[in-house]
């Protein structure tokens, strides 16, 4: 019987071991390597943390003498963890401007220090108390070019609702953000009366497209192949990842008007190590050069206003910023969306299994 | 009681003992480290789990569970995921019985190998590749659809992905190996002879194959359905990538929880609610299969 007590504590102390090791290595993910302090920064991966890598991190790296580790994905349950936990690898993080609105109320965030971050120029309803903006992306009608040609397309919401007159299979996305605001734009309501959104007559006019939208995507990466695959002809897609793969051969266009207009932000989690060097970090990549930088290599709008100024009128109209295009855009109400996100999901998952 | 000629399934712990015999408490320790490192790792996340479902900052309460059992959508839910898991376990058992049946009967090794090798070699392609192989196949210009047209079945292509004929398909395939190889570790200890007695007493061989072969193959049937079935319900990545809106499972909506809307209470909650579910499946097959042998079904 000794014996086996024996054997239990031995495997007790060794399982706790374990985790206390790996607990203290992953603890000094935001000290000195090397004498060289290290930030963390967290984004989504893939085309964007090549784009921020070029604009953002490497010149940052040189001017302050750091070094930028990069992870990716970002994934807010793992933020969380890391938070309750005291345990956070995290300096800075690009998410969903509504999760900084969230994630403030959650106790997740660190405030932002306005004495070092220089918001001049950026947008107003981007600058918050826990975050301020990143980029910019829309939810926009996107085409496949064979089926439809720039002068034949739908143009607005009501016409990629009218199926009659552009048949196809569409697909659209299955999060109420965003889809909502384009439910009822297609219903006739004008951009400036949406919020606060009409849920029933939202999903009145969902219901008139139902049987025509073949794919309810999920990520990103879906719509462009999709239409690229001919699966579907019409599109409510991230703009960029259209363009990208328009810019890789894919027969794909996106039409930007009455795009609605998401945002990524910054934000820095509660209790990490390098909170100064983190609001250097995100005064640095707000500024208008960085930004500018930043949108040439992908076509994500920077948040900086003052940063269109440095763009060529080509790249502008790949932005969906050029005159007319930018007047007919809807900026997506993110405050409504956190108090109300909740019900809408619940109603719009209902809608969906019926 | 009769002892098959070839005894398989040797009980490994005779050839040990003799070989250690002087070291005491082996056995025990070979089965507590196991035993310990699933009670401490998953004991101590259930109990947390279950903590998180009943309380939240403000004491404990309720409100999360019963908000799964009230609210119509997540009833729903769970009923779609209990439907596509029978269906999977019911098109597995279908695919997997005749081929397991087949298993036992080839006398050519060559034969069985080279069969044995597909079954595992879809075992361990990864899970994600299969999925995806299935959206190359199923699409409407797809493969599938593509040769039904050019054969002239159909003149338009019929609706295969993104609902639930794709998900069964997706999930059928994933799962069938398991269903196999559980069906054939029965099988191949029935004793061939009985169906040698039965069809010499004068039973046709159908008939032998129905009253004496089936009824000795049922603890496989069991063991077969209740792990796809079981794997089934937790299913995530085939389901997110196969299905339509109308086949939202139960393990999609644990993830929009946790990684979206960061409700970690009403997640915890429905995944004991899933705990539960599973766990009284789980008795009733026990059940069902202790009054099966009870009645003598068994050896």
């Amino acid at each position: 019987m000794k014996k086996l007590f024996f054997i239990i504590i031995t495997i007790f102390s060794l399982v706790l071991a374990a985790c206390s090791t790996n607990s203290a290595g992953e603890g000094t993910g935001g000290s000195t390597e090397a004498g060289k302090e290290q930030l963390v920064v967290v984004d989504w991966g893939g085309a964007i943390t090549e784009a921020h890598k070029k604009a953002i991190f490497e010149p940052f790296e040189k001017e302050f003498g750091v070094k930028i580790v990069v992870n990716s994905p970002t994934d807010y349950g793992k933020f969380k963890a890391m938070v309750e936990s005291g345990n956070v690898e995290w300096d800075v993080v690009n998410v969903d401007s509504d999760f900084v609105i969230r994630g403030g109320k959650e106790g997740l965030l660190e405030q932002l220090d306005y004495e070092v971050i220089n918001e001049e120029g950026v947008m107003e309803q981007l600058v918050n108390e826990y975050g301020i903006g990143a980029e910019l992306y829309n939810v926009a009608i996107s085409y496949n070019t064979d089926n439809y040609s720039e002068e034949n397309h739908p143009r607005n919401w009501q016409e990629f609702w009218d199926t009659e007159k552009f048949p196809g299979a569409r697909t659209l996305w299955k999060y109420p953000t965003g889809t909502f605001e384009a439910a009822l734009l297609a219903d006739g309501v004008k951009p400036e009366n949406l919020y606060p959104l009409d849920i029933d007559r939202a999903l009145e006019s969902l219901d008139k497209i139902k049987d025509d939208v073949s794919v309810w995507w999920t990520t990103g990466a879906q719509p462009p192949q999709l239409l690229a695959s001919g699966e579907v002809q019409l599109a409510a897609a991230w703009n960029g990842r259209v363009i990208s793969a328009q810019k890789e051969g894919a027969p794909e266009d996106v039409e930007y008007n009455q795009a609605l207009i998401l945002a990524d932000s910054w934000v820095v989690p509660k209790g990490t190590s390098n909170k100064d060097l983190a609001m250097k970090f995100i005064n640095f990549a707000v500024q208008k050069k960085q930004q500018a930088e930043f949108s040439k290599l992908i076509p994500y709008a920077p948040v900086n206003e003052d940063a269109l100024d440095l763009l060529d009128e080509k790249t502008l109209s790949e932005l969906g910023q050029m005159g007319k295009n930018a007047e007919n855009q809807v900026v997506v109400d993110l405050e409504w969306w956190v108090e109300n996100f909740d019900t809408v999901n619940e109603r719009f998952q209902e809608w969906l299994l019926k | 009681m009769i002892v098959p000629e070839k005894t398989r399934g040797i009980p490994l712990a005779d050839p040990l003992t003799k070989k250690f015999p002087k070291i005491p408490g082996l056995k025990w320790t070979l089965l507590i480290i196991p035993a310990a490192y699933v009670l401490i790792l998953l004991g101590i996340s259930l109990v947390g789990l279950l903590k998180l479902s009943i309380v939240d900052e403000s004491g404990i309460t309720l409100k999360y569970i019963s908000r799964f059992l009230t609210e119509k959508v997540y009833i729903d839910v769970l009923l779609i995921t209990f439907k596509i898991a029978l269906y999977v376990t019911f098109f597995c058992l279908l695919l997997g019985y005749p081929v397991a049946y087949a298993l036992t009967k080839i006398e050519n090794t060559h034969w069985r190998n080279a069969i044995f090798g597909i079954i595992l070699v879809s075992f361990w392609i990864s899970l994600l590749v299969r999925t995806f192989t299935w959206m190359v196949l199923l699409r409407s210009n797809g493969v599938i659809n593509d040769l039904l047209m050019m054969v002239g079945i159909i003149d338009e292509p019929i609706k295969l992905l993104y609902n639930t004929t794709g998900i069964v398909v997706g999930m059928t395939h994933i799962l069938l190996p398991y269903m196999i190889l559980s069906l054939y570790s029965v099988m191949v200890g029935i004793d061939s002879r009985l169906m040698q007695a039965a069809q010499g007493l004068g039973a046709r061989p159908w008939k032998a194959f129905i009253q004496i072969f089936f009824p000795l193959s049922i603890p496989g049937v069991l063991s077969g359905s209740l792990i796809v079935f079981v794997l089934g319900i937790g299913y995530f990545i085939t389901p997110a990538l196969l299905g339509g809106p109308e086949n939202l499972m139960i393990s999609q909506l644990i993830h929009d929880q946790v990684n979206i809307v960061l409700n970690w209470n009403f997640a915890a909650a429905i995944a004991i609610i899933l705990l539960v579910f599973t766990s009284i499946f789980l008795c009733i097959s026990a059940l069902i299969a202790k009054n099966y042998s009870a009645l003598g079904g068994g050896n």
